[in-house]
């Protein structure tokens, strides 16, 4: 099927051939251009991994009872720090708002070694160059029992978790 | 639009012109309804100045060359995309390839329709480049001037095999590992160097980590990048020895329609195309037996794009890429495989180590480097098994199936212990 | 053209859409979605529900590093409820991990607890399985090249469709339990222990090696075994050695199901790394070699018959009412064998019968009197009974009920025994010679001097029985062949170093280029090619035997005669060849018969 040919007939005939000459290629456009369109949205949701190595932003930390009250743990791993006062239980960041540093836990509340910036006990700013209180975590209990922390959501900080 | 105009400009007009500005910036020209425009679609365009302004309409007669180069190129293409995309979620490490892989398969969007999509186009481009010199040789096509873009396009076959065999080892399964082993053992055998080349090649005596990480680079970036150099070479010695291969004028059966060439007085731009060797541009009484690449050859083009892409979609559909075991050095499979196209060598290696792994193949090769040297009559150019060419036809088609028969016979009739087996 | 270009254009964006449609909807968020539903209607606090509201599904992983290799396992995608014991009863995947005091859980104010934390463990580390995977066939391993499927649940589609019933059940969980829980005897782990107990009692330890536990060298080495092989391979290996490689001598033990599943458990548990056992303990273990574990034994014969039990002698032998079923009758040894043999044969079975597949135990040479002691003392000749029972009794174990050379022993004994139905053979060698044999064994063979436990009378009976039966063809007069009952050739370098020419460019395609008869073509013979450097079977043949035999060949087996292709002087010298491979100071007693 010389394609030279048919153009050739193709001007030599009817105008007729043309209507659907011109429908042929838009259909193609359509499928091609859709496809291209598809193309860079698959290639969007390829990039965003489903599942990554990195640890479970929602992690049990164990039951109440292991944390008797007046407990404050650092949780390295996790960058958590685990707060039970009397009935209430709490998870407080311990990443620093400024640059990311791990704050260390002090008697006054939370300092960090990089830049000294010091947060109080329930991770308000009280001086130094961080920008921003610690976020509080939300704390559960799954139904095996044990408290679970989710990093994923935060919550108002000084809202406690009633065991 | 192309025209500058003389047109008071203003905010306005500015603002209100916009976007077609910015379409006439990018696209220097319309849709072309005229010659000129149609000549100058295919010289202004950086993708399309590929292409000659005017292609002989023979060339477009799709029994001729079936599209077999163009299919490989885009075969390369998706290659390279699928290719990046999948470096993105990949690891060339032992402990971590096979797991990226289930990655690939479990939870990565889409990660298991790329991988087929690279595997059947990796398998898909070694049969095609393989065709397309098929078709090179059966049709003459190789012929002074074009001897040299023969050789080129040797050089790619090889580099395609190259790379196809470096991609084999990266998912480091038991079907990876054993075929790699073998693929390099049977390189081990060549005289003097052998043991060399296969140290080389594997940064180690054995395949493990250095192997997989050697293979990961030359196929991820050295051979890609020796790959585009010689197809813009192979390319351009297109244009350069006389334009894409064609039949002969003879055989072209609508000779009625000569014309004379059209020629825009005081519009020469042709320009430098006139130096050109070759009948394109020729100007003055000749049969005008061409017509303009836009739209026909683009569109044949895009058609085999179009073509070759739906295929290989289809294909990656309908068949997942192998993933066997994660690699068990103690434990090889029986038969260890290389790759299908190496399976005609290993079946020669079975009979004869050195003449099957190294005597054969090189003679081979170099037979096909030589070959527009040696055969160098110039009759039977542009027809498909022309008589004049009877012997040089029977000698490359019988090398072929002979070659395609070892492939069929290692793939399909060997058993555990390299034993004759049927698969009936 | 420009049409199949539309329609090629569409296929192209209605495989896209396809594979992009694919890319959503999986069954794993259908179960999370399930279980979100299922949850707030179980969940009696509003704060529960609203977090079950608010949580949307996502791949579920855990990664554990603390056992070996990373485990990255996401199994709770699916099995989202397995630590909610709420949904105790449901249906999987949406069924919660039972609790089981087995394991460890423990029961507190009517609440469970889990002594394996899923957080901690994983699943793969107990269940095997794919943890990567996120499809029902992957990760549970239906797919045939995963090299551990979820053990005793799932059968891969390419095994034995006769083991697939064996081959589930929890029990063979057990041998992930064995790889932290490393004790002898774990309570948790039964089927380990009946299996190891079985290495030893099979004497499986005499031919394979296990890192720390045996020593042997015959068998593979088993130290990887639970890694390199999937439990239909080990199960099929155990109940068909020759299943998977032909040429296998592993003896086909007779094993009941049970035992064959606590050895495949056992087995399983082999991974070379077991998590609890430090480099250190297992290099100590390889030092000590525990694998010799000295019973306490009582002096003498006794101890000797206490050693044979708990050697597990009998897995092989038949001794008395035990019989293994792979090696000779010891019952008559006393008779038989004198103690100089027997201790020689236990230190190397093979420097008294050549093809002896018998391992080479390394037991302290005390254990060794012992059982010599015993066996020496059993002397009780057989019953005096008809022909036709002694030969059930003695002679078929090898020989075959049928007498064609097939016995159930038959296959693990190399040269093979007699096959007495071949007319061809029995019919061409005189009377003397059967008697000779029978009387004073074959050297260097597994056939005994039985004149030491029967009478010259019993003897006679049995060959003649075993003639009538079994080698149907009436006897045919005997070829008088004229050689000499000397080698014309004497030795001499030039005559050996000619014979060794003629044996190369002749006899190797079946005798081997050793003369070890394992020649490329003796595989597919039967009889075997004779081992020519078995010296014991070599030094009691007579020049005139050997002559003959390469001459006019050996009637009834694969010797063909070769009188037309080599002359008699040339058969001197290959007879000086073969000679010369045996020479051993003070064992040159050519008998002539």
């Amino acid at each position: 099927m010389p394609l030279a040919v048919e153009s050739r007939k193709v001007k030599a005939t009817a105008e007729g051939q043309m209507p659907r000459r011109r429908l042929l290629a838009w259909l193609s456009s359509v499928g091609l251009f859709g496809s291209a369109v598809l193309a860079v949205i698959s290639d969007l949701v390829f990039f965003k991994p489903r599942v990554t190595y990195s640890p479970s932003a929602r992690f049990g930390i164990g039951k109440p009872d292991d944390f008797p009250p007046g407990t404050r743990i650092a949780r390295e791993v996790d960058r958590v720090c685990i707060v039970r006062d009397g009935n209430r239980m709490a998870a407080i960041s311990t990443t620093c708002t400024h640059l990311g540093c791990i704050v260390s836990i002090s008697d006054t509340g939370f300092a960090c070694p990089c830049h000294g910036s010091h947060y109080d006990q329930d991770g308000t700013v009280t001086g130094g160059p961080a920008p921003k209180p610690l976020p509080w975590f939300k704390v559960s209990l799954a139904p095996n029992g044990e408290l679970e922390v989710d990093k994923n959501s935060q919550i108002e900080p000084g809202t406690y978790f009633t065991v | 639009m192309n025209t500058p105009t003389t047109k008071e400009t203003s905010l306005r007009t500015a603002v209100r012109e916009f976007p077609s500005n910015v379409w006439s910036s990018i696209f220097r020209h319309p849709l072309p309804s005229n010659d000129l425009e149609r000549s100058q679609t295919s010289f202004t365009n950086f993708f399309l100045h590929l292409h000659p302004v005017k292609v002989h309409r023979n060339t477009l007669r799709p029994i001729y060359t079936m599209g077999l180069g163009l299919m490989s190129l885009f075969l390369f293409l998706i290659l390279v995309v699928t290719g990046i995309l999948l470096m993105f979620y990949y690891v060339p490490s032992t402990t971590q390839a096979y797991d990226r892989m289930l990655d690939l398969r479990g939870t990565v969007a889409f990660g298991l329709f790329l991988r087929n999509m690279h595997r059947w186009s990796a398998h898909g481009m070694v049969a095609l480049v393989f065709l397309h010199m098929c078709r090179v040789f059966f049709t003459g096509a190789y012929k002074k001037p074009r001897e040299f873009n023969w050789v080129l396009g040797v050089v790619l076959l090889l580099v395609t095999l190259f790379l196809s065999f470096t991609g084999y080892l990266l998912p480091w399964d038991q079907l990876a590992f054993w075929a790699i082993t073998v693929g390099t053992s049977i390189a081990g055998y060549a005289p003097l160097v052998g043991g060399q080349i296969k140290f080389l090649l594997l940064g180690d005596t054995t395949v493990g980590q250095e192997a997989l990480l050697r293979f990961y680079v030359l196929h991820v970036a050295v051979l890609p990048a020796v790959m585009v150099l010689l197809v813009a070479v192979h390319f351009w010695r297109i244009r350069k020895d006389g334009g894409l291969s064609r039949p002969e004028t003879a055989s072209a059966k609508a000779d009625a329609g000569v014309v004379q060439i059209r020629i825009e007085p005081g519009k020469r731009t042709f320009g430098l195309q006139g130096f050109v060797r070759g009948p394109f541009t020729k100007i003055g009484n000749v049969p005008d037996d061409t017509v303009y690449s836009w739209p026909h050859l683009l569109v044949a083009e895009l058609f085999v794009f179009v073509l070759t892409v739906s295929v290989i979609l289809l294909v990656s559909l309908a068949f997942h890429a192998p993933l066997e075991q994660p690699v068990n050095v103690m434990h090889p499979p029986n038969p260890a495989k290389a790759p299908w196209y190496f399976l005609g060598l290993q079946e020669m290696v079975s009979y004869s180590a050195f003449w099957g792994g190294i005597g054969v193949p090189t003679v081979m090769v170099v037979l096909l480097f030589l070959t527009p040297y040696i055969d160098r009559g110039q009759k039977g150019v542009g027809r498909w098994f022309a008589r004049e060419r009877l012997l040089a036809n029977t000698i490359f088609l019988s090398l072929v199936i002979l070659n395609v028969i070892f492939i069929i016979i290692g793939t399909f009739f060997r058993g555990p212990n390299w034993t004759f087996v049927s698969p009936f | 053209m420009r049409l199949a270009l539309a329609i090629a254009s569409f296929v192209i964006l209605i495989v896209h859409g396809v594979v992009f449609y694919d890319q959503f909807g999986h069954r794993w968020e259908r179960h999370q979605n399930a279980y979100f539903e299922q949850a707030r209607s179980l969940t009696t606090r509003p704060q529960e529900r609203a977090e079950l509201e608010a949580r949307a599904p996502h791949i579920e992983q855990v990664i554990v590093s603390s056992f070996g290799d990373t485990h990255v396992d996401r199994c709770t995608t699916c099995h989202v409820a397995s630590d909610d014991p709420r949904f105790a009863t449901y249906a999987e995947p949406l069924k919660s991990h039972p609790y089981s005091a087995a394991m460890g859980d423990i029961q507190r104010n009517g609440h469970w607890e889990r002594r394996h934390k899923f957080a901690d463990f994983g699943c793969t580390v107990c269940h095997d399985g794919q943890g990567r995977g996120v499809e029902t066939a992957y990760s549970h391993g239906e797919d045939e090249f995963w090299p551990d499927p979820l053990l005793g649940y799932v059968t891969q589609a390419n095994w034995r469709k006769d083991f697939g019933p064996h081959l589930k059940g929890k029990e063979y969980m057990e041998a992930n339990c064995a790889q932290c829980h490393t004790e002898q005897n774990f309570a948790g782990t039964p089927n380990v222990t009946r299996g190891r107990q079985l290495f030893y009692g099979m004497n499986c330890y005499g031919c394979h090696k296990i890192d720390g536990i045996s020593e042997g060298t015959l068998g593979p080495d088993l130290t990887e075994a639970g890694k390199k092989y999937k439990i239909d391979y080990l199960w099929e290996s155990i109940v068909e050695p020759r299943a998977n490689l032909a040429t296998s001598f592993m003896p086909k033990f007779n094993l009941s199901e049970a035992d064959v599943k606590s050895l495949v458990i056992f087995l399983k548990s082999r991974r070379g790394v077991n998590f609890a056992e430090t480099s250190l303990d297992r290099y100590k273990a390889h030092v000590a070699n525990i694998a010799v574990v000295i019973p306490p034994g009582t002096a003498g014969e006794k101890a000797g018959e206490q050693l044979i039990g708990d050697r597990a002698c009998t897995a092989c032998h038949k001794l008395n009412d035990r019989d293994g079923g792979v090696a000779p009758d010891l019952s008559y040894e006393g008779l038989i064998r004198d103690s100089d043999w027997l201790m020689a044969h236990f230190k190397s079975p093979r420097s008294r019968v050549p093809d002896s597949i018998m391992p080479s135990f390394r037991f302290p040479d005390e254990d060794f009197d012992h059982i010599t002691a015993y066996l020496t003392s059993l002397k009780a000749p057989p019953p005096r009974t008809s022909p036709a029972e002694t030969y059930k009794t003695l002679c078929a174990r090898c020989h075959g009920d049928k007498g064609d050379g097939n016995g159930k022993v038959a296959w693990y004994i190399d040269p093979s025994p007699r096959d007495f139905t071949k007319p061809d053979f029995m019919n061409s060698k005189p009377r003397a010679r059967f008697v000779d044999s029978i009387k004073n064994g074959v050297a260097g063979t597994s056939m005994p001097s039985w004149g030491k436990a029967m009478a010259d009378d019993q003897v006679d009976g049995v060959l003649t029985y075993v003639l009538q039966t079994f080698t149907k063809e009436p006897d045919r007069p005997m070829k008088t062949r004229n050689l000499p009952d000397r080698n014309p050739v004497a030795s001499s370098r030039e005559s050996i170093t000619h014979g060794e020419e003629i044996f190369l460019a002749r006899c190797t395609g079946c005798h081997g280029r050793k003369a070890d008869g394992k020649g490329p073509n003796s595989l597919d013979i039967l009889p075997h090619p004779r081992n020519l450097r078995n010296s014991f079977f070599v030094d009691r043949l007579s020049d005139r035997r050997m002559m003959e035999s390469i001459l006019y060949g050996v009637q009834g087996t694969a010797m063909p005669p070769w009188i037309d292709y080599v002359s008699q002087h040339d058969v001197g010298d290959i007879m000086n060849f073969i000679r010369s491979l045996n020479s051993k100071p003070g064992s040159q007693q050519y008998a002539s018969r």
